[in-house]
């Protein structure tokens, strides 16, 4: 029943883009945990999760997005959320993250968004 | 391999050895064909198409314990099987045989001649004459006790496992209910109704409710999700509800207890583990003048409440802005008040509902969702708590597997005064 979840990584100068595709549940959500401190983000930066192929996320993709969230900041990074798809900015709007991710319409703007903090 | 070959000189692969040696070496190997059938690791027999034996080793007849002259001539091939093992030869391998001209690996049970059981893998082909025709059948006999004696342990473990998971289902089942309030407690003049769908009897899940007295005249309730699945998921439903019912006895503000609870989640997990609930709190307090129930709902992160009123309308109570609980240090916490006037029905459910799969095979991408439930209360108003319950266990069971998350269920209803509901 479950899609399987596809990551694809790639850099910038923002820092890393992670394209998360398919359904990010209970089943996959330990995919993106475990792809966390493969990332190796450095103070600064940004983390954009690209979640323009994502067809479902439940609590268990909202617990891995958090924990994608106090990764980031342990980091001394920011985070950001690129293309969230409509059912999942409803899921936000009811748990209340959409004012704790900010978001993007693309990971284009995102990158454009990002501005050097100096760390 | 190779590195030999380059130091020879690169002379064409082979054979280069002397020939005398060679020689040597195979009469080593195969001084006699003759001692080679009598004496192979395997047992040999041939039969007449009828079946009557024709010829067989010497390894075959002593794994049985027959003399050839018991054998040869006077039994068929089925004369050494068990009485299934003839049944099947029967039935499937001599018929095969014919049909097929060869049959392999078949695991069959010979007889030995002291009553003994060898079980055997057989494999048979029927040698044919010039002209096509059929003349006798070859079957090689291979013993096949380990193997079966690994099947035999992998049987026993494989009932071992079986034991283990109805251990482990009941061990989940068991500790699913003490995350469950036994029973409701009687608020006098509302009109309670629960439901715990589990959708994995392997795996707690982490839904969660209660209602429960607090100071004279109010009543707490509850109910959440927490995140995951599984023994971890269950001990944070454990904290949780004893959090919420001992915060709820200090301070019955819904704000303040969910805030209490949020602090402690938080302490307890963070990092590459966050966990959450999401949770209604409501404080429950009978309106004397009014009839029916004044309520205040705080919700972090909920899935709103669907009032289902007694003029037959229905609407979701949103709490826009509440978060979740336990993974932001400071999640604020939305409310909302509503007053439960008599004939007013209130569900309080969590997303295995809304994000059950729907249609046919219940595997499609469809899920129930939001605006389904809202169309639903609206064809149920005006109901009852008993029924509402009834009615979504209905709905449920039409999603079947579908249901892939646990659902909790909660309602109440003030219900109307007898004098009225006689007018």
């Amino acid at each position: 029943m479950t899609k399987h979840l596809t990551l694809r990584t790639r850099t910038t100068t923002a820092g890393p883009v992670v394209e998360i595709a398919g359904d990010l549940d209970y089943d996959t959500a330990d995919k993106v945990r475990a792809a966390l401190p493969g990332l190796g983000l450095r103070p600064g930066q940004q983390l954009v999760l690209d979640l323009a192929g994502l067809s479902f996320c439940d609590s268990s993709g909202i617990t891995v997005l958090i924990a994608a969230r106090n990764h980031a900041l342990a980091a001394g990074a920011s985070i950001a959320l690129a293309a969230v798809p409509d059912r999942v900015s409803r899921i936000f709007r009811i748990v209340g993250l959409a004012q704790v991710f900010p978001t993007h319409p693309t990971a284009a703007a995102a990158e454009a968004a990002w501005r050097p903090t100096g760390g | 391999m190779c590195e030999t070959n380059d130091e020879e000189g690169g002379g064409p692969e082979g054979d280069e050895g002397p020939v005398d040696e060679q020689a040597q070496f195979s009469a080593l190997l195969e001084d006699s064909a003759e001692d080679l059938y009598e004496h192979a690791p395997c047992g040999y027999l041939s039969t007449q198409l009828d079946g009557r034996i024709a010829k067989i080793n010497t390894t075959l007849l002593d794994w049985l314990g027959y003399q050839r002259e018991d054998l040869v001539g006077r039994k068929h091939f089925s004369d050494l099987l068990t009485v299934g093992g003839r049944l099947y030869h029967e039935t499937h391998f001599a018929p095969l045989l014919r049909m097929q001209g060869e049959i392999n690996g078949i695991a069959l049970e010979l007889k030995a001649a002291d009553g003994a059981r060898l079980p055997v893998l057989v494999t048979s082909t029927v040698k044919t004459g010039s002209d096509g025709q059929p003349l006798l059948i070859r079957t090689t006999v291979f013993d096949a006790r380990d193997r079966r004696a690994y099947e035999t342990e992998l049987l026993r473990a494989r009932r071992e496992a079986d034991q283990e998971r109805d251990r482990l289902q009941v061990l989940a089942t068991t500790l699913q209910q003490t995350l469950l309030p036994p029973a409701l407690v009687d608020v006098p003049g509302l009109d309670v109704a629960a439901h715990y769908h589990i959708a994995s009897v392997d795996q707690v899940g982490g839904d969660f409710y209660d209602l429960f007295p607090l100071a004279a005249g109010t009543w707490g309730l509850f109910l959440g999700d927490v995140c995951g699945k599984g023994a971890a998921a269950a001990a944070i439903t454990s904290l949780a509800r004893y959090t919420l019912r001992a915060a709820a006895v200090y301070d019955p503000d819904p704000v303040a207890v969910l805030g209490n609870l949020n602090t402690v989640l938080n302490h307890e997990y963070n990092g590459d583990d966050p966990r959450f609930c999401t949770v209604v709190f409501g404080l429950l307090t009978p309106d004397p003048d009014r009839g029916g129930f004044h309520i205040t709902l705080a919700s972090g992160g909920h899935p709103p409440a669907l009032l289902m009123r007694a003029d037959g309308t229905a609407d979701f109570l949103p709490t826009p802005g509440g978060q979740l609980i336990g993974v932001l240090r400071d999640a604020h916490i939305a409310t909302t008040t509503v007053h439960l006037v008599p004939g007013d029905t209130l569900l309080l459910h969590t997303d295995g509902l809304t994000e059950a799969h729907t249609g046919p095979t219940a595997g499609g991408d469809d899920r129930y969702g939001d605006d389904a439930l809202l169309d639903f209360g609206r064809a149920l108003a005006p109901t009852t708590a008993s029924s509402t319950i009834s009615a979504v266990r209905d709905l449920l069971d039409t999603f079947g597997s579908g249901v892939e998350d646990d659902t909790a269920l909660l309602a109440i209803h003030a219900p109307q005064p007898p004098s009225e509901e006689q007018q």
